[in-house]
């Protein structure tokens, strides 16, 4: 009954966020300067063609009257057809304005579900790459507070933090792909193309994760059921895993979900540096192009996953903790 | 149903939907260690969905009907040769008189689709593409203006006599215009033209993959099969991305490198590089269609402001210097003696007698220019803006995004955005009248927006010529002065191309605007 409750809730919540991120996006689309019918037609496209094709696809409409038009679409299951990409899903310039190819865009949601997959797998590597690099650097830091090992994951995620990502990118690419041919690094033809961007993305997510551990295994660990653990004749790892880090993991879990969550809508730079093909190069060329409909639709799913995957983060809090409340 | 149980079944739904779509590439497949692979090519720019080859004048596209398509004939517009063709599906073009010229087919030659080439696809090519409605026209007029006949399956006769003009014109178009399947063309623009490119070239098309568009060997082109199996030309959008490919060895050619890069190359044993000359000059195009541009004093004031050498130092090995308004290894390029130089003096006299002593009385000038397009953009238009500021050239440069930028570009009823704007422009034939027609005749006006009647007289005067050499002098002597006296543009610079490409790349020649030729290439 709990789950069935609290899942009714929270997709409410969830559908009303989804619906307001999209109402702000489409509204700040067609407010921005660049007029994408001129970039559909081409260039050299009388006006008086550009005004023909905007009325009849309904862009000289109020606002208002186009976002009802768009939500209906939503509601039938459809986000409509991009603007400039053809079916092949090739990112293509500007053709002529009477391109014959022109009825045969992309569905969005199709470009959606080939992309996303894409960044799925690198948002997910690199949690698990950033989770092997700061487990055992926050753990230690926060058994161990005010020494050593303390400033040492302070100073690593000083470190780590300061590391733009486009640079790490590029010079980890010259060193393990350029230099030591370890690794692939550009485009994508096999999971090894995963690898250099995921890397580089955990780098970045790394010194949260570890800041997160530190303080909240230093603060169980300060607590006075620890003590009391130890009187009862646990081992020192018997606490530390049993005891510790399932207390510590909570917070963890938060966070975890913030970043992953931002890691599917917000990969825009690590994507573009090596060229891979997700959902943020997706975005990318999307916001060049002025495909409407395109980021329209990666903004609505990359909301609707954000809210998904805050409620299951909830789910395994309350399940790790049953005292929380959401 | 508890919170743990509902996770559990969640997972474990969740695990059974990932591997249900588990990627068969899950496993490392590494770059380096692929025999007889294709040619894999980073291109600088997107294509644009549509395979009809005349519907886009897009250079990325161009290059990949380069591997496809076959031409009449190819023009390696040598800087030292401009003029030079060399026959590919021609045999012989002869001039039978000003007016009718006599091209002889290659025989034995068939499109990727099986069908045999010949003189009625030709006719077809010719007329299809001097329609006034496909965007990569072929000039000189409609298909009016000509008649094509085809007096045997292997012969071709193109008479300009209807529309008055000299046919040795087509001797360049020939080697501009990819050769289409007549049966193709039948079917219109929105038939199989449009949906995949069939051609009589090395490589056949095969399919667009994303943003990779693969081509195989054509076992039966007519030179003898390719050596390697296929060609992968790629978009790759970010210049850093395509040098790290080239030096990793995922990419065996890349293109359009900066002058950073050339340096940062050139110590690297493993990679070679192609500098060319290349067919395209960049411009700062005036909007002469509205004030105060419509004053060509007032435009050759500011031609006068602008030191050109400074731009080539910007520019470094990615410039070469150019004193007309076409490349010069374009037919009937010279160095123009009245083109207007940095002269800070003449500038201010020409100021004055335009009304506007030291600039004063001149409105507000938005100069637009674009950046992560062309090289360098940015960085001369700063020095551009600084020169013609300092002769009091109220100029505010406004420095775009590649879509905003091209979304301004072009003329429009009343004059385009801004006042002045950067572009280059590239097309791959040594033809002049492509650029110069399109740009400056009353019926095109691309981007200036000119209309004047004494430059379309001179420009219709050298198309008429009768013979190449007298189209020579008309240009030399006439159009191309006439140009530099009332500048709808000012052409800055050519643009040169610079390719990287791994050093076990063999045979691959690279013509001065991008198109390449891999029939001959081996990869070791």
């Amino acid at each position: 009954m709990f789950i069935a409750r609290f899942l009714a809730r929270r997709l409410a919540q969830g559908a009303l966020i989804v619906f307001l991120v999209s109402a702000l996006i489409f509204t700040l689309l067609r407010v921005v300067p660049g007029d994408p019918v001129r970039l559909m037609a081409g260039g050299m496209a009388p006006e008086a063609l550009i005004e023909e094709i905007a009325t009849n696809m309904g862009l000289r409409d109020p606002i208002y009257v186009q976002f009802g038009r768009y939500v209906g679409g939503i509601l039938h299951g459809d986000l409509g057809q991009s603007f400039v990409r053809p079916a092949n899903g090739a990112a293509v310039g500007g053709a002529s304005f009477n391109d014959s190819t022109r009825s045969e865009r992309a569905e969005v949601w199709s470009l959606i579900a080939e992309t996303a997959p894409m960044t799925l797998q690198l948002a997910l590597l690199a949690m698990v790459f950033a989770l092997i690099i700061a487990i055992p650097i926050g753990v230690w830091g926060g058994l161990r507070p005010g020494r050593f090992p303390d400033r040492l994951a302070l100073y690593t995620s000083s470190l780590f933090v300061s590391l733009p990502n486009f640079w790490l990118g590029i010079v980890l690419a010259l060193l393990l792909s350029v230099k030591l041919q370890l690794v692939p690094a550009i485009g994508y033809n096999g999971f090894a193309y995963t690898i250099l961007p995921a890397f580089v993305l955990a780098i970045e997510i790394a010194p949260f994760i570890i800041r997160t551990l530190t303080v909240s295994v230093a603060g169980v660990m300060g607590q006075s059921f620890i003590d009391i653990a130890a009187v009862r004749g646990l081992t020192r790892n018997q606490i530390i895993f049993r005891h510790a880090l399932k207390n510590s993991s909570v917070p963890l879990l938060n966070l975890l979900g913030v970043q992953f969550s931002m890691l599917l809508g917000g990969v825009l730079v690590i994507e573009f540096i090596f060229d891979y093909p997700g959902l943020g190069l997706l975005t990318i060329n999307a916001v060049m192009q002025r495909d409407f409909p395109l980021i329209q639709g990666i903004a609505i799913v990359t909301a609707a996953a954000f809210v998904l995957i805050n409620i299951v983060v909830d789910l395994c809090a309350t399940a790790i903790d049953p005292r929380l409340e959401y | 149903m508890d919170r743990r149980n509902f996770l559990r079944y969640g997972a474990m739904a969740g695990a059974a939907a990932g591997a249900l779509r588990l990627n068969p590439d899950f496993l490392f497949s590494s770059a380096h260690a692929q025999e007889s692979k294709p040619l894999v090519f980073l291109s600088a720019e997107n294509i644009t969905g549509n395979w009809d080859p005349t519907a886009h004048t897009t250079l990325s596209q161009t290059n990949i009907e380069g591997f496809v398509m076959g031409f009449l004939t190819r023009a390696p517009m040598r800087p030292d040769n401009p003029d030079e063709v060399i026959y590919e599906l021609a045999t012989e073009i002869n001039e039978l008189d000003a007016h009718r010229l006599e091209i002889k087919l290659r025989e034995g030659v068939t499109f990727h689709d099986g069908e045999p080439f010949t003189a009625k696809d030709v006719k077809a090519t010719f007329e299809y593409g001097a329609q006034l409605d496909r965007p990569k026209q072929v000039y000189p007029g409609p298909t009016d203006t000509f008649e094509v006949t085809t007096p045997d399956d292997y012969t071709v006769v193109v008479d300009t006599t209807k529309g008055g003009y000299g046919a040795s014109l087509f001797i360049f178009l020939a080697s501009y215009l990819p050769m289409l399947s007549a049966k193709d063309v039948a079917a219109g623009p929105n038939g199989p033209l449009s949906q995949r490119l069939n051609g009589t070239g090395p490589f056949k098309f095969v399919e667009q993959r994303g943003n990779d568009t693969v081509m195989e060997a054509y076992a039966d082109y007519f030179r003898g099969a390719p050596k390697i199996p296929g060609v992968t030309f790629s978009f790759v959008g970010d210049a850093t991305t395509r040098m790290l490919s080239l030096m990793n060895g995922q990419a065996d050619v890349i293109e359009r490198l900066e002058p950073e890069q050339v340096q940062t190359l050139e110590g690297n044993e493993d990679i070679k590089l192609s500098r060319l000359v290349s067919v395209e000059n960049k411009y700062l195009w005036f909007r002469c269609s509205k004030p105060p541009f419509d004053n060509p004093l007032l435009r050759k004031a500011a031609a006068h402001a602008i030191d050109r050498s400074i731009i080539l130092e910007i520019m470094g090995t990615a410039g070469e210097a150019s004193s007309n308004f076409v490349s010069p290894i374009k037919f009937g390029y010279t160095d123009l003696e009245n083109y207007p130089e940095y002269d800070p003096d003449e500038c201010q006299r020409l100021l004055a007698e335009a009304g506007y002593p030291g600039g004063e009385g001149l409105p507000e000038l938005e100069y637009i220019t674009s950046t992560g397009f062309y090289p360098k953009t940015k960085e001369y238009g700063e020095v551009i803006t600084a020169l013609l500021q300092e002769q009091g050239f109220p100029v505010t440069l406004n420095v775009m995004e590649v879509a905003a930028w091209n979304e301004r570009l072009y003329d429009r009823p009343g004059g385009g955005p801004g006042h002045m704007v950067d572009c280059g422009w590239s097309t791959g034939s040594p033809e002049p009248d492509l650029v110069l027609r399109t740009h400056f005749h009353s019926t095109s006006k691309r981007i200036c927006g000119i209309e004047d009647p004494e430059i379309d007289a001179a420009l219709d005067a050298e198309r008429n010529a009768s013979s190449l050499d007298e189209r020579r002098e008309s240009l030399q002597t006439n159009l191309m002065p006439m140009l530099a006296e009332k500048v709808p543009a000012l052409s800055l610079f050519t643009s040169v191309l610079i390719h990287g490409m791994r050093s076990d790349v063999e045979d691959l020649f690279i013509y001065p605007d991008g198109m390449s030729d891999a029939s001959e290439t081996t990869l070791s």
